[in-house]
């Protein structure tokens, strides 16, 4: 290191010191600094917002945001273990606890907020703790070895997560709130107490309007608390989460002024009274507020690091000023939804209007302004969907066209007007305005977005969104938006579907020169030989890699099987109906002790064993198929499975045989390759136990035969299937599953769910209606016999690999196998019993990182 | 350079790529006949997997691809670029066929 360099050193690790250094990084501006991070904990930056999932089986490194080889690879220097215990700001020198010193140019102090422990009696005995790091962790998982019950102090954001941790570890859990209500801070009562019926309901006892005034000795636990209005309570361990405090004690050894409620005082660039000294995050006090959330942290990281690099000149402009930031926030805390917006409390003159639906669970209340138009804050408990369109309107400060109270009535929000504030990713804040002034600036796909503005590179659960931005963006430039699949084939799949079936294209090869655009290579991309594939699939159903077409196949369908993140593959065989004998339930244990496979069973009603080797699949497949299994398609856009209750087999309600009913559609299904996958469910009564409108097909039975209910849809965008037809017999039932799916693979696009191929077409479900029920279009005895030729021509994909040499050869991973070793090295280890990977993320090398 | 060979050219399949173990770590080898054959290194250094021979072959504005199978990144044959991750790269590995066999750069 050259000594010409100014030093820039980072106090603290946590969630906002390791983003201000991966933003520093991602401007390479390390390269014209020497840059040092020095944390007090020993492990390197971890998401502590996530850690209850520890005891839901995440390993501790699974927690970690980054890793030491990381900030090597970057050249960033990282003292661990160590505190900063002074500040001398004439020498610009930092006293660490070993004694040593460190000298800095600036000085970026991170350092967070520790948990705060009332001043109660009793508090340092054994068996007290605090909730906030993964030491904590580890003394609160030691500490439930030897407990059968345990408290949590504290009832809000914090407390309520560290009783999910007590909870997981088997714990008996108590929650004891000074306040009437849980989360005082952000709900008001109603909502408070509908909460804590919530939580109560998963036995876990709440305790409201407790003061702990001391800590004895107990008897039916280890810990007894004295409660102000002489209550007891006994526990075998206690965690304190009343809140946290700023660590700020760096303010004692030098002039750093607090703010009123402690914490480093702050200005608008994040920069300390003390010159050259900026504070970020929870231990930073700006305006006398402290912003107890992550996303204002990495706020103040980007303006304080824009401050810095512009004050050195190594940056042209400074990345603007912290105004304050919203502290709206969602949350799942213990699995039931809570999301607060604004002045989530509101107050006594507040207007508002607010929803209670008692039998749903559902609490939703907005706070308005006098005229009663504009969102002032919200809160929502039982239902979040909503969150996105209501922090929109409060951000925008919109007017409410029409009622208020319409908002809160699920489904029928009014249109917002678009405004550029609009939030589109919500991971990385990246508004409306954000995307269209990048898609002006050139920007013009998905990818292209994701790497200027980081939008959809979070969760990706906006990517759809983003798109449509994109979209609106290209418009108003005068560039045409167009339905081409790719930049191979200016054809939509309807289009290429109908050329493919009217001409007789088998081919990928044929298929490009016959309809692709201009080319050097003739191969294609990973969006058209995917749909080309499910094309042909759906149209002749031969094996799907046969002849050349593994070439085409996306990453499940190219090796059957379910790629994980290792690179090892799960195997899922098809269970019709969820109806299994007891001997074929051994066969798939005994497989899966024989290959070390981690056995969970799915949401589908079906068996998943994880950890197969590419080239232990043959083997595996073949013991399968000798116990009568075959291959369920797990891995394909096909015909997953079909979910059944009991029906009237053995249920006292049942009225028909929803088991036989679904064993006979998946049966007949199948191997049915689509634009999408395809689930179904047939329930044996209204009482809907095998949650048949969650489905694309969906089967209830009532006295008078089966109802049909078409394009539903669980996972990210939930859709309830609407009813399709009435009373129908099973051969009625099945001629009109055959007419809707063979329809909805011909006319839809490309990987496009049932749903949203429902919504999509011109007239909806009249028009469905219209041509499937009474034939408007002339084509139903021909979605008929395509249908009958893809279920005559199924055959199992595992049975024809496994037989067929050449398939075979597919899953040999190495072309010189007497040269490789037995097996690839993959880490493992045990959890409950079974092998999961170690998961640990080789970050890339030095060649691989340019 | 040492020259390693791993197989005979008739057994290197058309169109898809294959792994090969060399000098203690696996190469992606992707054969595509007329358009030439090239090879990396297995490892996907997004995620530190060993698969890239698994993924599809793609051409992107003329320029030949694999996509990685877990998470989509498409590397330049030619030179193991990332097309999205300007910052990865896949470590490039010198290939040639002729009459005698398949041969690969060793360590």
């Amino acid at each position: 290191m050259s000594n010409t360099k100014p030093k820039l050193v980072i106090v603290g690790n946590g969630m906002v010191g390791h983003s201000f250094v991966e933003q520093l990084c991602e401007q390479r501006l390390q390269q014209q600094l020497e840059v040092l991070v020095i944390g007090a904990e020993k492990r390197v930056a971890y998401d502590r917002v996530q850690l209850s999932s520890y005891f839901n089986g995440a390993a501790l490194d699974d927690l970690a945001m980054t890793t030491a080889e990381q900030y090597a690879e970057w050249g960033v220097s990282l003292k661990l273990g160590v505190a900063v215990v002074g500040i001398d700001s004439d020498a610009k020198q930092l006293l660490l606890a070993d004694g040593s010193r460190e000298n800095y140019d600036k000085l970026v102090l991170a350092t967070g907020s520790y948990g705060f422990v009332p001043p109660i009696n009793g508090r340092e005995r054994d068996g007290c703790m605090v909730y906030r790091t993964t030491d904590d962790l580890l003394a609160i998982e030691a500490a439930a070895k030897n407990a059968k019950t345990g408290v949590v102090i504290g009832g809000g954001l914090l407390g309520l997560e560290a009783a999910n941790a007590l909870k997981l570890l088997g714990l008996k859990t108590h929650v004891v709130e000074f306040a009437p209500q849980l989360m005082p801070v952000q709900l008001d009562a109603k909502a408070g107490a509908l909460l804590q019926d919530k939580i109560a309901a998963l036995g876990v006892e709440i305790h409201t309007s407790k003061v702990t005034q001391e800590i004895v000795d107990g008897e039916t636990g280890r810990l007894r608390l004295k409660f102000a209005d002489g209550e007891l309570l006994d526990t075998d361990m206690l965690v304190f989460s009343a809140g946290i405090r700023p660590y700020d004690n760096l303010a004692e050894t030098c002039a750093l002024e607090k703010g009123a409620r402690g914490g480093y005082a702050v200005d608008n660039f994040c920069q300390t009274t003390v010159a050259d000294v900026y504070a970020i995050g929870e231990c930073a006090s700006w305006q006398d507020r402290i912003f107890g959330l992550v996303a204002p942290g990495y706020q103040m990281a980007k303006i304080a690091l824009g401050h810095i690099a512009h004050s050195l000149d190594i940056a042209e402009q400074h990345s603007g000023d912290f105004l304050g930031a919203d502290m709206s926030t969602k949350l799942k805390l213990m699995g039931v939804d809570v999301a607060a917006i604004g002045n989530s409390r509101g107050s006594d003159d507040t207007r508002f209007v607010e929803l209670m639906d008692e039998p749903a669970g559902i609490y939703k209340k907005l706070w308005l302004n006098d005229a009663g138009n504009v969102i002032t804050g919200a809160l929502l408990v039982g239902d979040t969907s909503d969150y996105g369109t209501l922090l929109n309107l409060y951000l925008s400060g919109h007017k409410i066209e029409g009622s208020a109270a319409a908002l809160l009535l699920s489904g029928d929000a009014p249109a917002l007007p678009k405004s550029n504030n609009d939030l589109i990713c919500s991971c990385h804040q990246v508004s409306r305005g954000s995307i269209l002034n990048a898609v002006a600036d050139g920007a013009a796909s998905l990818g292209d977005i994701k790497r200027c503005t980081k939008a959809a590179s979070g969760c990706g659960g906006c990517s759809a969104s983003v798109q449509k931005v994109i979209n609106e963006g290209l418009a108003a430039q005068g560039v045409e938006v167009s339905k081409a699949l790719c930049s191979h084939f200016e054809y939509s799949r309807q289009e290429l579907f109908h050329l493919c079936q009217v001409e007789g294209i088998k081919d990928f090869a044929t298929l490009l020169a016959k309809y692709g655009k201009s080319h050097v290579h003739g191969v294609g991309c990973n969006t058209c030989q995917p749909a080309a594939a499910s094309i042909f699939a759906s149209l002749y159903n031969g094996h799907v890699l046969s002849e050349s077409r593994d070439q085409l196949q996306d990453t499940n369908d190219a090796f059957l099987g379910n790629l994980q993140k290792d690179g090892t593959y799960s195997v899922v065989p098809r269970i019709a109906g969820g109806e299994i004998t007891p001997d074929k339930l051994i066969a798939i244990g005994e497989v899966a002790k024989r290959y070390d496979l981690y056995t969970k069973i799915t949401g589908g009603q079906r068996i998943d064993l994880f950890g197969a080797q590419l080239s232990d699949l043959p083997e595996i497949w073949e013991s399968l198929i000798d116990a009568g299994f075959e291959t369920g398609h797990a891995y394909g856009k096909s015909l997953r499975t079909v979910k059944s209750c009991v029906g009237n087999t053995w249920c006292r309600y049942g009225v028909q045989n929803s088991v036989g009913m679904a064993i006979e559609l998946e049966n007949r299904y199948k191997g049915l390759r689509s634009p999408h996958k395809l689930k179904m469910a047939v329930s044996g009564c209204t009482r809907e136990c095998a949650e048949a409108q969650g489905k694309d097909i969906g089967v209830i039975a009532t006295d008078k035969g089966w109802n049909l209910y078409i394009c539903g849809n669980g996972g990210m965008k939930p859709r309830h299937a609407d009813l399709f037809a009435s009373d129908l017999n099973d051969a009625e039932l099945v001629d009109l599953i055959d007419k809707v799916l063979m329809f909805y693979v011909r006319t839809a696009d490309k990987l496009q769910r049932t749903s949203v191929w429902l919504e999509s077409l011109d007239g909806g479900l009249d028009y469905l209606k219209q041509v499937i029920l009474e034939d408007s279009l002339g084509i139903g005895d021909e979605l008929l016999s395509q249908m009958q030729t893809v279920v005559d021509n199924y055959q199992c994909e595992w049975k024809t690999s496994v037989e067929t040499p050449e398939l075979r050869a597919r899953f040999s991973e190495f072309i010189n196998p007497q040269a490789a070793p037995e097996c690839a090295v993959l880490q493992y280890q045990r959890v409950r019993g079974q092998r999961i990977p170690v998961i640990n993320v080789a970050p890339a090398t030095e060649e691989e990182t340019l | 350079m040492s020259w390693e060979k791993v197989c005979d050219p008739s057994a290197l399949p058309v169109g898809k790529g294959i792994a090969a173990w060399v000098a203690g770590r696996a190469v992606a080898i992707f054969n595509l006949g007329q358009q030439g054959v090239y090879a990396l290194d297995n490892r996907d250094p997004a995620s530190g997997v060993s698969l890239l021979a698994r993924g599809q072959i793609c051409e992107l504005a003329g320029e030949l691809y694999v996509c990685s199978p877990l998470y989509k990144q498409h590397y330049r044959l030619t030179t193991g670029e990332c097309l999205e991750e300007p910052q990865l790269k896949a470590t490039k590995v010198d290939i040639r066929i002729d009459e005698t066999g398949v041969w690969l750069a060793g360590a």
